[in-house]
């Protein structure tokens, strides 16, 4: 039994069956991308931040765009070619199409590591520092981490029945133990290698322990035979104070905070939010000093009396409002660092800045410089690379390409499906296959339209 | 031929195991992993089945906590000491009731939202939609399948894969969402962000089976809509199509184009929870009195848009499909032609549009703005006029007939008022002056379950009493049927009916105490009070004259609802193998398409070609000689073509 | 869709050439995006009217919608009007044109 209107199109709506499911789906596509897109209006005009304009690789973006069109073209060529039976010409085609869509991932790859490795940290007088985190000598990055000494005992709580959150030291603590594991004694006094084995037996007991005795869980403190370090990044934990550690298994350990200081390799400095910025905390004496101060508050001047020049007509009055110039801000405010020392600015320069400004930036040898700087807790409200978590921009950003980039994943595998398996039906019936070659292009289209929207939007406006 | 796979095939919806594999090939790939529309529908049907038992379960148990708060569930020792399902309710509800057996808050958010979630996305929508839809829409547009037979496979296991990701939301550990159906954020962004692993949380569970449900709802939709414009037989113009099939397809559109922002609200929570995102959580936020480590900068209400843009047209994909059925049932079972067809198809069209502009009712409370506040008021009055026309039509449709009340009748007949209930007591929500009173209260529960309970599921059974001679080859019994009528029909406004009056007195949908917190505040009584305190001492009962009492009146009927299905139950599964056999491929003597195939209809339906002559609603036409004149026969008298359902139907 | 041979090999060279344009027109959404207009909500706009110009190039050329049956337009015309109701709608949530802001929102 066949399916009527496979291959042919029905003679009063002139479709054949799958171009009417690839425009369904299309037009389901295209809601998916508007819910998107109307996100992406929702959260811009909501921002309460200014919104970032041309933070991402323009040329990157550029390039990709065109790779996407020509890959765009050469799926249309691919089709008509078959439709010629100019087969040969329809494989060149294909193959190139998929090429561009890897290419163009090959290129969002690298966008998005370069990202990943970048971080900002948010300052409690809203000034924002973006920057690197150091490297060791391999070139790996030495993440921040909150480090905790003396520790000597570790508290478990076990609930009775199936929760959330049940002690599991082996997988929640162990690894966060810098150095190697000591070893534990329980309140028996047993010794024991804390692993998953033992554990499973010592919560057994105490299990069974607490539902004898009625109660809801059971608490547990393991003491360490030798006082031991704990060294774990802020987003592996539940949280810490200067004498206790917790994680998130709901384990408590005892200790002694050593370090939680940020060291970061400073490489912009956006006191967009702060209302004073020369004043900016990144200026504190501890940070970056004196000498970027001055540098910082140069630029900011250079950049107003430019705009104010540029935009002084006849009788001296300014056409254009400064605070409304996004530009502006972003130009006077948004400083970025090239080295390790501020410009050379006469005698401000030199010994003024801060001490840590003048440590060289460690692993960067051949590249940037940039300043180092140490920066305490307290002055920190929120730190991330730049990922979802930094703002409602790149959490929209990663999201959209994202998404893109699935439907290019998917798109290309179809494609090259076709290209690859479909051998047979390209001699026997090129008609059927022109059909697939032409459902597979409107979705690849589809994935090129929804960029075309993509690029101005997250790239350039 | 289908008919017979169904008890095997339940057992494993049921049990999710994979002892498939040890049956012979055929009946693997003729039930399991089949691609004909018939047997799909049946899957999806019998899981729909299964999960609106599951749903209404769970709302026992909040029955039982809002009318006496604090007592333990009754039975509850027993459960705890039958084998094998003492652990199973132990993992999905024992660990978190009381010492004592009773329900607290926590548990009762729980119940609440998996009774959302799994009526409206796993019983009603798979039931109501895709059941009928594969199984009657073919057939009644006179083709062999839908246009993507393996689509509509996938379809249905990507469906199934999310109901096996949302029952296992109950036994990881955080238990499975507490914060409602409409999972708003910021609320659902946070709760147990703490929690030691991501897929230790209920709402990454719901999140990842909601996004396999929008898939097979998507893969589904698209196949409809091209079936219906695609493969309608010679004949079948758009306007002689039966308005079953105008429904449906109007329903697929709802769901292709409403589900993906839903989709995207889901993986925008997603986002939230997993990767720390701020897409709903606005600056500032604090829980517990810290502030979260989040950079704020987005709004809960792009997510409350969001799920509106898709959670309204929801609400047409939950009624539509039963306006569906009841055009079939009701001229069928009245004789008479549907009144209005034209009328009707221009009305569920501009339904289907008006639907996706009027979302934001839902968020008055928000304090979105004027202006939209405005718009929606405005659209929301607009909308209820295609309603009404549906309903009409309906109603006139009866006029002058001659009535067969057998139980689908019985239950469409219900169904039009109840319907009408649940609609008007929507008109002033619909006002932002009078839903800012009402919002979150018993009255807007009350309103929207008299359009979804005795209104979708009893259109729901009607449908399934109806073309259940055409899947298996005979009847449902009548007797068992009434009996699962009118206790439904009792129980069901025994048990929404008081809803209107508690919700007018203020009371809040999500009290797990049903408002004994207030009870010594409290002590407003009306006349619906002071009856149940009257009845309640007539039995030597002690019920107070307040509106708690009501709490209690609506336990019963929710209770009678209960008792109420086991006929159905009964029924349905008695029946497949020993109703009462039917005689004949037309045993309602209708017109529609489906009656002209083979009982049951094999794989490819049609044993002739098949070509449509007239419209699909010739009933009682003037000189005919029989009070039925069939879209298949190509003129009075003759004789429908030699049916060969003997020789095809064990082939 | 055509299936006219002749047709196709004629539009095999208007590919190449809506190709070239999209490319141009890519180039000049960079440039314009570097110039700055009176307000960025004109840059936006811009920006915008010029994606719009290649999606429709895209659509019409790439996508065969100039020669498209009626079905497709009427799915399509839907769906082009419930995505720009969520746009709209999401932007008029933030800012709401009825409201009254002279009394407590000036001089900013």
């Amino acid at each position: 039994m066949e399916i009527p209107y496979t291959v042919h199109p029905r003679p009063d709506t002139g479709l054949y069956n799958a171009k009417v499911g690839i425009w369904l789906f299309l037009a389901s596509e295209v809601m998916l991308f508007g819910g998107l897109f109307s996100a992406y209006i929702f959260l811009r005009v909501g921002a309460d931040y200014p919104w970032p304009v041309h933070d991402l690789d323009v040329t990157l973006g550029f390039w990709n765009t065109i790779v996407l069109i020509a890959s765009s073209v050469t799926v249309v060529m691919a089709w008509a070619c078959l439709k010629l039976r100019k087969f040969g010409w329809y494989r060149i085609n294909m193959a190139i199409t998929v090429l561009c869509a890897a290419v163009f991932m090959f290129n969002k790859s690298l966008e998005y590591s370069a990202k990943f490795k970048h971080y900002a940290v948010k300052l409690t007088d809203g000034t924002i520092l973006t920057g690197h985190m150091p490297e060791d000598e391999h070139g790996h990055i030495i993440p921040y981490t909150v480090k905790f000494g003396e520790v000597s005992e570790i508290n478990l709580t076990l609930p009775v029945k199936k929760s959330a959150v049940a002690a599991d030291p082996v997988h929640h603590v162990l690894p966060f133990i810098d150095g190697a594991a000591p070893k534990f004694k329980t309140p028996e006094g047993k010794e024991i290698t804390l692993d998953a084995a033992s554990f499973a037996e010592i919560r057994t007991a105490e299990i069974a322990k607490a539902r004898a005795a009625k109660k809801d869980s059971a608490s547990l403190k393991l003491t360490a035979s030798a006082p031991f370090k704990l060294a774990a990044k802020p987003s592996q934990i539940f949280g810490y104070t200067p004498t206790t550690i917790t994680f998130r298994d709901g384990t408590v350990a005892t200790g002694k905070l050593i370090d939680d200081k940020l060291t970061l390799l400073v490489d912009g400095v956006d006191a967009r939010g702060v209302a004073q910025s020369e004043k900016s905390l990144a200026f504190d004496h501890r940070y970056l000093g004196e000498g970027w101060q001055k540098a910082f508050v140069a630029n900011r001047d250079h950049h107003i009396s430019e705009f104010e020049k540029k935009y002084t007509d006849k009788n001296g009055k300014l056409t254009r409002e400064k605070s409304k110039s996004a530009t502006l801000q972003k130009e006077s405010l948004f400083f970025k660092l090239h080295s390790s020392t501020p410009p050379a600015q006469g005698a401000a320069h030199g010994e003024k800045h801060g001490a840590e400004a003048h440590a060289p930036a460690a692993g960067h040898g051949g590249g940037h410089d940039y300043p180092t700087v140490v920066l305490e807790k307290k002055d920190v409200t929120f730190f991330s690379n730049f990922t979802p978590k930094l703002n409602t921009y790149y959490a929209i950003y990663f999201t959209l390409t994202g998404l893109h980039g699935a439907h290019v994943v998917a798109g290309a595998l179809v494609l090259l499906y076709f290209l690859v398996f479909n051998g047979r039906m390209l001699r026997e019936d090129p008609e059927h296959l022109a059909n697939r070659v032409e459902v597979g292009g409107l979705f690849w289209h589809f994935v090129d339209l929804v960029w075309i929207f993509l690029f101005p939007l997250l790239y350039l406006l | 031929m289908s008919a017979a796979a169904i008890p095997s095939e339940t057992a494993h919806d049921h049990t999710h195991d994979h002892a498939h594999d040890h049956h012979e090939p055929a009946f693997l790939w003729k039930y399991i992993f089949s691609t004909d529309h018939k047997v799909i529908g049946a899957q999806y049907a019998i899981t729909g089945l299964i999960f609106l038992l599951l749903g209404f379960f769970l709302m026992l148990l909040m029955r039982w906590s809002i009318a006496y708060p604090g007592m333990p569930v009754p039975a509850i020792e027993t459960i705890r000491e039958i084998p094998y399902i003492k652990d199973l309710f132990e993992a999905m509800f024992g660990r978190w009731l009381n010492p004592d057996g009773s329900l607290n808050g926590e548990i009762y958010n729980m119940l609440g939202a998996m009774h959302g979630t799994i009526m409206v996305f796993f019983g009603i929508v798979p039931l109501g939609f895709a059941g009928f839809v594969n199984f009657v829409m073919p057939l009644q547009i006179g083709t062999i399948d839908m246009a993507f037979p393996k689509l509509n496979m996938m379809s249905y296991w990507f469906f199934f894969i999310s109901c096996v990701l949302m029952l296992w939301s109950f036994f990881v550990g955080t238990g499975p969402v507490q914060t409602g159906w409409t999972m708003y954020s910021p609320l659902a962004s946070t709760t147990g962000i703490g929690v030691t692993s991501v897929w230790s949380h209920g709402h990454t569970w719901w999140l990842t089976a909601m996004v396999f449900n929008i898939s097979a709802s998507l893969l589904g939709s698209v196949n409809v809509i091209a079936t219906v414009i695609n493969l309608r037989a010679k004949g079948m113009s758009w306007m002689r199509m039966p308005f079953f099939c105008w429904a449906m397809f109007v329903t697929g559109f709802l769901l292709l184009l409403a589900f993906p922002p839903l989709e995207v609200a889901a993986i925008l929570q997603l986002s939230d929870r997993v990767f720390g995102s701020s897409f709903y959580l606005p600056t500032g936020l604090m829980e517990g009195g810290k502030h979260l480590d989040i950079s704020g900068g987005g709004s809960p209400l792009l997510y409350q848009h969001l799920f509106w843009f898709l959670a309204h047209p929801e609400v047409y994909v939950l009624i539509l499909p039963a306006f569906a059925i009841l055009t079939d049932v009701i001229p069928c079972n009245a004789r008479r032609p549907l009144w209005g067809y034209k009328s009707m198809v221009y009305a569920v069209l501009t339904l289907g549009f008006l639907s996706f502009l009027v979302w934001a009712h839902h968020m008055y409370l928000t304090g979105m703005g004027t202006m939209m506040s405005t718009y929606f008021q405005i659209t929301t009055v607009i909308i209820s006029i295609p309603s009404v026309i549906l309903l009409t039509c309906l109603m006139i449709t009866l006029w002058g007939g001659s009535i067969r009340f057998n139980t689908q009748m019985l239950f469409a007949s219900a169904f039009l008022p109840m319907f009408g209930i649940g609609g008007l007591t929507g008109l002033p929500l619909a006002f932002a002056f009078i839903d800012l009173a009402l919002h979150d209260t018993y009255y807007v529960i009350g309103h929207f379950h008299y359009v979804v309970a005795p209104g979708t599921i009893f259109a729901l059974f009607a449908g399934v009493y109806h073309w259940f001679p055409k899947l298996t080859g005979r009847y449902m019994n009548d007797k068992l049927g009434k009996l699962h009528f009118w206790p439904s029909l009792v129980g069901m406004n025994l048990v929404f009916a008081p809803m209107f009056i508690q919700g007018m007195a203020g009371f809040h949908r999500r009290w797990y105490d049903g408002g004994k917190y207030f009870e010594n505040t409290s002590g407003m009584t009306n006349w619906s009070t002071t009856l149940t305190h009257k009845i309640g001492e007539f039995f030597g009962l002690n019920i107070p004259d307040n509106m708690l009492s009501l709490n209690i009146v609506m336990s019963v009927g929710a209770f009678v609802l209960a008792l109420g299905q086991v006929p159905f139950i009964i029924n349905f599964w008695l029946s497949i193998k020993g109703g009462k056999k039917a005689e004949g491929d037309n045993p309602w003597n209708a017109t529609t398409l489906e009656w002209a195939t083979p009982t049951p209809p094999p794989h490819g339906n049609f044993l002739f070609d098949i070509n449509a002559h007239r419209g699909p609603y010739e009933y009682s036409v003037p000189g005919h000689p029989a009070d039925f004149y069939p879209q298949w026969e190509s003129e009075p008298g003759k004789p429908v073509p030699p049916s060969k359902a003997e020789a095809h139907a064990h082939h | 869709m055509s299936d006219n041979i002749e047709e196709i090999r004629k539009s095999v060279k208007k590919y190449i050439i809506i190709g070239v344009t999209l490319i141009i027109c890519t180039g000049l959404t960079v440039w314009l995006s570097y110039v700055e207009l009176p307000t960025h909500g004109l840059n936006i706009l811009a920006g915008m009217i010029l994606a719009t110009f290649k999606a429709a190039l895209v659509a019409l050329i790439f996508m065969h919608l100039n020669h498209e049956r009626s079905v497709i337009y009427k799915i399509l015309i839907f769906t082009v009007v419930f995505a720009l109701a969520l746009f709209l709608l999401f932007y008029f949530s933030n800012i709401d044109p009825l409201v009254f802001e002279g009394f407590y929102k000036h001089n900013e």
